[in-house]
């Protein structure tokens, strides 16, 4: 298999992976779409790189959430992302009203949190175990821990004060 | 909606985004060629072209330094021109250090604290380079003045009557508006920084 024909494949079966980081590090559709498309960008530029040394969910989400730091406030022009317009704004078009609003409230409560604290979040909220989220992260287990609960400590109080 | 509900709406969502793959083969391929030719009018584009501009004027003080004929005049155009040699260089420095970041290598705790560090002092560098440029303001005139229409401003008083009170009262509501926003942006960096090196 081709280098082009492999690489596209895993982006096929984790587009949902680079949606949702671009949903939760960025605050409105164009950000998003620019986020989405870099993301692709520096996994296509890393791709070599790539030696099979850790799974390839692991690898995709470190340079993911890598590129979703450096993208940050750095975003002052708009650049040119006409292609991706068919694949951020059709995802959510199957979702019923009612679902929406849940999914609103998640993302306005995930949006509250810093950028560790997101990435750390979303890494819990795909399933990661406290071992993998300390691979992406560098942090160290007991780390991912404590932060962890602090997180859902702050998710708490936020429910106490509304 | 607490963290067992998050989890909950979170995995519905993911079933969905499961269900509905948009991306095909041609569109990841178009984004990557897309992107590498948007690569380049980023910010660093523009502050390029500053930098341009700075060093083109520099040359040109350079070359008609023997003009400026007093030691005062003379302090002020050397003044000049390390200001606008030295600051576009570090901010390009800096952008530069962002960019090639290594988001293969680094962990996550490594791209945010490098990140941080370097924006934060990226942002400084931009505001002294705001207080610099107020100085440069008094130092060029002169120094231009002089080269251009062979005119010693310092011997013409008037001129900095106006001038002087003007650029102190911008000075003032400028530094004021400048210090507020970068204040703004570098304490919650700090904050992460702090978190993040305990």
């Amino acid at each position: 298999m081709g280098k082009e024909e492999s690489f596209t494949r895993i982006i096929k079966e984790n587009e949902g992976l680079i949606f949702k980081i671009t949903t939760i590090y960025t605050e409105n559709g164009q950000d998003q779409k620019d986020l989405y498309q870099e993301i692709v960008y520096q996994l296509w530029k890393s791709y070599d790189s790539f030696r099979n040394e850790s799974k390839i969910s692991t690898w995709m989400y470190r340079i993911a959430l890598n590129t979703a730091i450096g993208q940050l406030k750095k975003r002052k022009k708009q650049s040119i992302t006409t292609s991706i317009d068919q694949v951020v704004l059709r995802q959510t078009e199957n979702y019923d009203t009612e679902f929406e609003k849940r999914l609103k409230m998640v993302y306005e409560q995930i949006h509250q949190l810093n950028i560790l604290e997101k990435g750390l979040i979303l890494l819990l909220l795909e399933g990661k175990k406290y071992e993998e989220i300390a691979e992406i992260t560098g942090l160290s287990e007991t780390n991912v821990g404590t932060r962890i609960s602090r997180i859902k400590q702050k998710l708490k109080s936020r429910i106490l004060k509304k | 909606m607490d963290l067992e509900e998050i989890q909950t709406v979170w995995s519905e969502m993911t079933d969905q985004l499961e269900k509905q793959k948009k991306l095909t083969t041609e569109l990841i391929m178009k984004m990557t060629q897309e992107r590498y030719r948007t690569k380049f009018d980023k910010i660093t584009f523009y502050e390029t072209i500053g930098a341009v501009v700075c060093f083109v004027m520099a040359l040109y003080l350079l070359v008609n330094i023997n003009k400026l004929d007093t030691w005062y005049l003379m302090a002020c155009g050397v003044f000049t021109i390390a200001l606008l040699l030295i600051l576009p260089v570090i901010t390009l420095r800096l952008l530069g250090k962002i960019q090639r970041m290594n988001i293969v290598k680094n962990s996550f705790k490594e791209t945010i604290v490098s990140y941080t560090k370097t924006k934060n002092q990226l942002l400084l560098m931009q505001r002294v380079g705001i207080y610099l440029s107020f100085v440069l303001m008094f130092t060029c005139l002169p120094v231009f003045s002089k080269i251009m229409n062979n005119k010693d401003l310092f011997l013409l008083g008037k001129i900095w009557l106006t001038y002087i009170p003007v650029m102190v009262i911008f000075l003032l509501l400028f530094t004021r508006w400048g210090y507020k926003c970068y204040k703004n942006i570098t304490n919650s960096a700090e904050n992460i920084l702090k978190e993040l090196e305990t």
